[in-house]
């Protein structure tokens, strides 16, 4: 479904991606492990298309994504819930959601009005608060937000960047309640996630990112049982 | 007391409408300005011949055989095809650059040269004249006022509140103020980001095109018209923040009243250094201006 191959990236004269390979199959839960700063949010940032690779090749259901702009990424059906969920102030929450729907160009009117609505079935909290600008929400509720938001689109791939960072246990474990229902749905994900523990119950497989390299993959279930991977790819 | 009364109402009055009349136009100069800046992080220096344009296109299309009307409907979507024209053929080239506010500046400074330039060997650099398609005057509350004003201000009046439900009330409004908030995100819902781009500033140019024919009648249309006018609605967007249509509104409608009422108590060679003096003063003491960016109303 997604492939990486030697994708180096750059920040200015920063060399963060040096030769990245990774690979997605359809249904699939990848998961991204590593210290900060490493370069695992560059690698979800390169395949959204908000920085080109100076190398390598990324693709996606036998198209090259390496030199598309970040919206035409999106209307392949590749969808992001970014660090800081990144809603959008000035915006209520039906405008926020709303805003999904350009992922999926030319959907209808009454389709668009049955989406939200089942979208607001599985957010209830976000159908209360459909007016309210979206920044005024709760932390955990800007998180199924920016899940919400990216949703309306019907993506096939959502690339997850550290979901449950600042936020409560309760709504942490909502959160992974919710990716697992999406990966019920066919959905795949590659999710960054600095709660391994956690994060091993819902991936396949895992990739360490160590200076911009991929040093060790490996099978989600093998590590979870092993205490000494565990503790290598923690952090 | 009843020659105060009558101040009020034959001096002070008039000059406020006349600043009214003007302030509309100069609001929707700066609004183009501003929904400009707010989005794309660009200060049109070109702003000003655009605005000179929309009065040269008047006469032209006037001087064509058309009617005033139909030179004020056809104007801004000519406009607005040269400013998607010159976003998508110059100003996205540099967009992307490190030093991208330099070179949108320097770049939109030297489009305006060659556009006051073309207007001069186009039109010839002798003031020319476009005849009010309204005359007359309506008296109200015991004065007269002239029509042709009242009718800058009755469609300036609409076309700011038309201006403020396209940005806030609508589908497209929210796409361009999620845009101007952060367009990596928008982008990755799929929001075509350089077209945005491209119709935004087509829409600021348009609005610029307005002001241009709106005013005609009521100055002289030169090639350098543009460049006292521009200063005005840059002081205007300055002073109400960079990127807030709220702001601009406000100062725009106040700038102009400041101005005229002014006139009646000092020399109008003061005007000018007055208007300069509150920007400086905006600039030192709240640089954000009265209100924030797109977006924020």
């Amino acid at each position: 479904m997604l492939e990486l191959r030697d994708v180096h990236s750059h920040y200015g004269l920063s060399h963060v991606l040096q030769g990245i390979h990774l690979r997605v199959e359809p249904g699939e839960v990848v998961g991204l492990f590593g210290r900060n700063g490493v370069g695992k949010t560059t690698v979800i940032k390169t395949i959204a298309g908000w920085v080109q690779p100076t190398r390598g090749e990324i693709v996606f259901e036998s198209r090259i994504l390496s030199t598309m702009s970040a919206d035409q990424v999106s209307r392949l059906g590749i969808g992001l819930v970014p660090e800081d969920r990144r809603i959008f102030p000035g915006l209520t929450v039906e405008e926020n959601l709303r805003l999904g729907f350009m992922q999926a160009p030319g959907v209808g009117r009454a389709e668009q009005k049955r989406k939200l609505e089942k979208i607001y079935q599985r957010f209830g909290r976000l159908a209360e608060r459909r007016d309210q600008m979206g920044t005024t929400l709760s932390g955990g509720e800007q998180q199924m937000l920016a899940f919400a938001r990216v949703l309306t689109g019907a993506p096939k791939l959502l690339l997850i960047d550290e979901p449950t960072e600042g936020l409560a246990p309760m709504i942490v474990e909502e959160l992974f309640t919710l990716m697992r229902e999406l990966v019920d749905e066919g959905i795949s994900i590659v999710l960054v996630e600095q709660n391994v523990h956690a994060a091993l119950e819902l991936t396949d497989r895992f990739y360490l990112v160590e200076r911009g390299q991929i040093t060790f993959s490996g099978d989600a279930a093998e590590a979870a049982s092993c205490a000494e991977l565990v503790e290598r790819i923690s952090v | 007391m009843s020659s105060a009364l009558d101040w009020l109402q034959f001096v002070l009055a008039p000059q406020m409408v006349n600043g009214l009349s003007i302030g509309v136009a100069v609001v929707l100069m700066a609004l183009g300005l501003t929904i400009i800046f707010g989005l794309l992080d660009v200060i049109n220096m070109a702003h000003g011949e655009f605005y000179a344009i929309g009065a040269y296109g008047a006469v032209a299309l006037i001087g064509l055989g058309m009617s005033f009307w139909w030179a004020l409907a056809l104007t801004p979507l000519l406009m607005a095809v040269l400013g998607y024209v010159t976003e998508r053929g110059l100003i996205q080239r540099v967009f992307h650059s490190k030093d991208r506010h330099t070179l949108t500046l320097l770049l939109t400074f030297g489009v305006g040269i060659v556009l006051e330039d073309v207007l001069k060997i186009v039109f010839g650099a002798n003031p020319l004249r476009v005849e009010a398609p309204i005359t007359g005057a309506t008296e109200l509350v015991g004065l007269f006022f002239p029509n042709y004003r009242l009718f800058v201000m009755a469609v300036g009046g609409l076309l700011i509140v038309a201006v403020w439900v396209l940005v806030f009330r609508t589908s497209l409004g929210a796409i361009v103020r999620a845009a101007a908030f952060d367009r990596y995100m928008s982008a990755s819902l799929g929001v075509p980001i350089s077209r945005v781009y491209a119709a935004t500033f087509a829409f600021g140019v348009a609005l610029a095109g307005i002001s241009g024919v709106l005013l005609a009648p009521i100055y002289s249309v030169f090639p350098t018209m543009g460049r006292d006018f521009v200063l005005i609605a840059f002081s205007v967007v300055i002073i109400g923040g960079m990127g807030s249509i709220k702001g601009a509104v406000l100062a725009g409608l106040l700038l102009t009243q400041v101005q005229s009422i002014s006139s009646l108590f000092i020399s109008p060679v003061w005007n000018d250094p007055l208007l300069f003096g509150i920007m400086v003063l905006v600039l030192m003491w709240r640089p954000q201006g009265l209100y924030g960016k797109l977006g924020n109303a």
